[in-house]
């Protein structure tokens, strides 16, 4: 309970001020894709590795892949019939025949119904969803986050000893 | 850029690559152990294992794949061996495609240190054993027969009381419980006819009928509504004929099915004899026997052997098409799209095995087994195998066939050719006729063989030349057979023994014969046929005393039984007849009855408005 307390806290605590709207929210779509995405494909090694090495928030994007694995749960048989309209789209099949046939791309599995499917709606969604998440964060610190702060759950949270070790670590480690 | 995100990434690679390259060996190995011995139902073990992550290759120093019959014995085994698998196939559809085995020291039959017993998780109940175990279990069958045969002791002073007490007489016990089928079959019967509603139906009818008063009609119209009732219980007892004959072809159906036909008797008798003259280890003195009692056991055995490897492989091949086929796509994870035929690859193939190795009796031997594979339907090749052996004495060794799982019908045909092996203290024979060894001769083992589905047919020729029999070693004969025998083979020099094992007409038929045959039999001829006829005749004569008209009430009871339940269908059917006889009657009442109404109503038409309809 303590860990998913804290893990809330550092949350809103990153939405506040310490990563840019920008950090955010690229946290937010990296965790969507690996989310949305059945977990053991290779391109989600390739977002694993720029989750690593770009400034993103690493917190947000663990954050984005829990709920978003949720989502893929509930919408992995649209996933699947998204996928067999790409996959069955006559101007495509010498794309799909060509990208099938180079062992490189086959890798990928964009063969696999679900794969395609939650992939493509996976980086439609990014599109949007980029700039809003980052004009989000910035509303959000600008008119939100101070009424958060008055939420009696929060200043409860605040009162309590983890807490405050919690802020002592955090200060130390900075 | 996050340099602390990219050192972690690092770190990870060389973590994993570092666990893999430790752990990877043992690993793939204890995996290769528990796939392979779960497929071979006994241990499959392998030494000095070696995997390479870098050209994906693997070697091992000694494979041994354990015989689950036998378990303290391999199937066989081989020494060093080394092939590299393809780098796409396992990445992508984790097929393990290998282009060239060299497999070395490959050798038959070898003993074990350890036991080869494996533990199955599970076992697969009510599986039918292949077509091909059936066979390799009557041509054994055939062969242990033959061992048992005894020429040179047969006496007339046969004990048939103690013989019997051994041979169990069956028929008895068979005759009674098919007489308990026949009356439980008749009270079944007994009760369907008790139950069945027709006798209640044709009463109603029989009601329905008589209710129909026709010197009461008064008009046409009644008299056309009497005829169309009459119509519709005319239907009615139709229908109750039809059910009457489908009760009389169902009683007749089961009454005369196999499970109770007499017939079967003469068959347990037949049976029953032909055990007695068995436990009595009486021969059947036919020359087209004697080849069969001569050489049977020691050909039949060997053939035995070599047909249990092919069930093997067809065992194999089936069961591992079999998996190829499962296809099962849990939810959510969606279907694979396969635009062309590219990754059609089987789950294994080694396309191409150099073997070299040596055969129990240390001929060196190599050869080339090309496309074994998991589902020869993707590969689209058979299984091929050349083998060729010789040695310094010009003993020469060459087996080379086909395994066909391509097709509907599996289809395994080889030829085996063992030539030029010594026959110096070798027995030609296991039966009590010829218990000489030889001082001297050449031997020449050739066999073919060909399957197509359930259909076997084979034949394997056995040449000894210049052979010389080592009469002294035995003594001097022991009897008159004895010594006629030798006087007939002692002149001979080479013995030509061809088997035929097939099915091509019917049941399998193994059939043994020989160029001494004749001599035998004329020996047997000259000496104990008379004795093996006295015997058979008090054995037979024992086996019909014990069921000596039993045959005969069995029969009568049957018959009575079936009388019995015929002369109910008869009443059954007399019934139904006799009211279609009356509806037939009361409609043609009905219909005179109507012609008189409408004929009354056309003269009083006539009489009132003076029109003649008849004109």
């Amino acid at each position: 309970m303590f860990l998913i307390m804290r893990y809330f806290a550092k949350l809103l605590k990153a939405l506040a001020s310490e990563a840019s709207p920008g950090q955010i929210a690229g946290g937010i779509i990296l965790g969507m894709i690996i989310g949305l995405t059945p977990f053991f494909s290779l391109h989600n090694l390739l977002i694993v590795v720029l989750i690593l090495a770009l400034k993103v928030n690493i917190g947000m994007a663990l954050f984005s892949f829990a709920l978003f694995s949720g989502v893929a749960y509930l919408a992995d048989p649209l996933f699947h019939s998204f996928g067999i309209w790409l996959l069955e789209l006559e101007s495509m099949q010498q794309i799909w025949t060509n990208m099938y046939n180079n062992e490189w791309w086959a890798l990928t599995k964009f063969y696999n119904t679900v794969v395609i499917g939650s992939f493509v709606t996976a980086a439609i969604l990014c599109i949007p969803a980029f700039p809003l998440l980052k004009y989000g964060v910035v509303q959000y610190r600008k008119h939100i986050h101070a009424k958060v702060q008055k939420w009696k759950v929060v200043q409860a949270f605040k009162s309590t000893k983890f807490y405050t070790i919690y802020q002592t670590v955090s200060r130390v480690r900075r | 850029m996050r340099i602390g995100g990219i050192v972690t990434v690092l770190v990870l690679a060389g973590i994993v690559f570092t666990a893999a390259f430790f752990i990877t060996d043992e690993w793939v190995e204890s995996n290769i152990e528990y796939q392979a011995s779960l497929l071979n139902e006994a241990k499959v073990e392998l030494d000095g294992f070696e995997s390479s992550l870098f050209n994906l290759q693997i070697k091992w120093d000694r494979l041994q794949v354990a015989n689950r019959n036998s378990t303290m014995e391999n199937t066989f085994e081989t020494g060093e061996t080394e092939f590299s698998m393809q780098f796409w196939p396992l990445i992508l559809g984790n097929k393990v495609i290998v282009e060239e085995v060299r497999l070395t020291g490959f050798e038959l039959g070898t003993e074990r240190e350890t036991d080869g017993y494996f533990e199955m998780p599970e076992v697969e109940e009510g599986e039918e054993p292949g077509f091909l175990y059936s066979v390799v279990k009557q041509v054994s069958g055939e062969a242990q027969k033959n061992a048992e045969v005894r020429f040179t002791d047969i006496r007339d002073d046969l004990n048939v009381d103690s013989l019997m007490a051994k041979v169990n007489i069956q028929s008895v016990d068979k005759i009674d419980s098919l007489r308990n089928g026949i009356q439980q079959n008749y009270s079944k019967w007994d009760s369907t006819f008790n139950n069945t509603p027709i006798e209640e139906e044709i009463a109603e009818a029989q009601n329905s009928i008589e209710s129909i008063k026709v010197d009461e009609i008064k008009d046409p119209k009644k008299a056309i509504e009497a005829i169309e009732n009459i119509r519709k219980l005319r239907a009615q007892v139709d229908s109750m004929k039809t059910k009457a004959d489908s009760l009389r072809d169902d009683f007749e159906q089961d009454y005369g099915a196999s499970r109770y036909s007499l017939d079967q008797v003469d068959n347990w008798i037949e049976n029953d004899y032909q055990r007695a003259l068995n436990v009595a280890q009486i021969p059947d003195l036919d020359v087209q026997n004697i080849g069969k009692a001569l050489f049977g056991q020691n050909l039949l055995g060997d053939y035995a052997v070599y047909l249990e490897y092919v069930a093997i492989a067809r065992e194999y091949g089936s069961r591992l098409v079999g998996d190829e086929e499962e296809e099962i796509i849990p939810r959510y994870e969606g279907l694979d799209y396969e635009f062309s035929d590219k990754y059609d690859w089987p789950g294994f193939w080694f396309k191409n095995i150099e073997l070299s190795g040596r055969t129990k009796s240390d001929l060196g031997i190599s050869g080339v087994v090309t496309n074994i594979s998991s589902s020869q339907v993707k590969t689209g090749e058979p299984v091929l195998f050349e083998v060729v052996g010789e040695n310094e004495n010009q003993v020469s060794l060459s087996l080379n066939g086909e395994f066909n799982y391509l097709e509907e019908a599996p289809r395994e045909s080889f030829n085996f050719n063992y030539a030029g092996f010594t026959l110096s203290e070798a027995r030609l024979s296991g039966s009590d006729l010829l218990p000489y060894k030889l001082e001297s001769g050449k031997g020449e083992l050739n066999l073919n063989l060909d399957i197509v589905d359930r259909r076997i047919e084979s034949r394997i020729d056995y040449l000894a030349t210049e052979i010389n029999f080592d009469f002294e070693a035995a003594g001097d004969p022991k009897n008159r057979i004895e010594s006629l025998i030798r006087d007939a083979i002692g002149g001979t020099d080479n013995i030509d023994v061809t088997a035929l094992v097939d099915n091509i007409e019917g049941p399998l038929r193994v059939r043994v014969r020989s160029n001494v045959d004749d001599l035998f039999m004329d020996a047997l001829r000259q000496t104990v046929s008379q004795e093996v006829e006295n015997a058979k005749r008090k054995i037979e004569a024992e086996v019909q005393s014990r069921v000596d008209g039993k045959k005969e009430q069995l029969a009568e009871f049957k018959q009575e039984k079936e009388a019995e339940i015929q002369a109910r269908y008869d009443e059954l059917q007399s019934k139904v007849d006799e009211q279609l006889k009356r509806i037939e009657e009361k409609r043609k009442e009905l219909e005179e009855k109507k012609k008189e109404l409408e004929e009354e109503l056309k003269n009083k038409v006539r009489d009132r408005i003076g029109i003649d309809f008849k004109e």
